[in-house]
């Protein structure tokens, strides 16, 4: 059993009185106490067109087991982002369903449901042709 | 302007043999596509029960396509406790007990809403943060 920390930190002054969010989990297997012991490694993907690509196949968890997503736009240009979704075929913003626009140096870490339905592949699709790269790690039970 | 920033960091010693695993990232939170700090939040505790059902967190009533970010915590300590998060009718993944997660959010449409869903008995306590673009409250009844 491997023990796996994710840490996150928030700090804003949209309000009057700072916001400060600072909280630690560790990646356990579902309705365990055990941590989580496999994992695909971090990945390093490079894009250059617009097309939407399924960079986490369903069929790489298992349903009803804890599966972690951990994916990064290691771009630097504001402009540019990425759509996610659990979509089979695109990422585009009305399709069903894009969870969100990952613009440059954003990340992002969610469990993910890792059915038996393709709908559940999660999807790419960069806003640019402009070459772009993605970071990405699933953990998993 | 506000400056909003969110840090993670991910470490194991034993997760993969032979190489440590160590994340760490950070990103400041932009409002769509630019470089201007977001400075919308909405940010709080709640509890949901597993006879509520799925319940809406946040209604998509920014604009549509939009970047925006969601915070949530299940700081229930019982392991068979989880809130099962999704975007409408689609399910992301199951949030365990003392998990976070981290994701963009664009309000694909006036569908999109972020719902959750606690499971497996009892009430769950949860936080969660959600730094908008834009929104529009709901009309008055």
């Amino acid at each position: 059993m491997a023990t796996t920390n994710a840490t996150i930190t928030i700090n804003s002054d949209i309000t009057s009185s700072p916001l400060s969010i600072s909280k630690n989990m560790v990646l356990k297997k579902f309705q365990s106490t055990d941590g989580i012991d496999e994992t695909t490694g971090l990945q390093t993907k490079k894009f250059a067109a617009t097309t939407a690509v399924a960079i986490i196949i369903n069929t790489e968890g298992t349903a009803a087991k804890a599966s972690k997503v951990y994916i990064r736009n290691t771009g630097s240009d504001s402009a540019e982002f990425f759509y996610v979704a659990l979509n089979e075929n695109a990422a585009a913003a009305a399709e069903t369903e894009t969870i969100g626009k990952l613009y440059a140096g954003d990340w992002m870490l969610f469990p993910w449901a890792a059915t038996a339905n393709v709908t559940h592949n999660i999807t790419v699709a960069p806003s640019t042709t402009d070459a772009m790269t993605l970071e990405y790690m699933v953990f998993q039970e | 302007m506000a400056t909003t920033t969110a840090t993670v960091g991910i470490s194991s010693t034993d997760l993969q043999p032979g190489n440590t695993l160590g994340i760490s990232a950070s990103t400041t939170l932009y409002q769509t596509g630019t470089t201007t700090g977001m400075d919308l939040v909405d940010y709080g505790v709640g509890k949901l029960t597993q006879a509520s059902g799925a319940d809406a967190l946040q209604e998509a009533l920014g604009t549509a396509d939009t970047s925006n970010y969601v915070y949530i915590c299940n700081t229930s300590t019982n392991k068979d406790q989880y809130m099962v998060i999704g975007i409408h009718d689609t399910v992301i993944g199951n949030l365990g007990s003392e998990e976070w997660l981290f994701i963009p959010w664009n309000m694909g449409d006036a569908d999109a809403e972020i719902n959750i869903e606690a499971e497996a008995s009892g009430s769950i306590t949860y936080e969660y943060a959600i730094f908008k673009s834009t929104y529009t409250l709901p009309a008055k009844t």
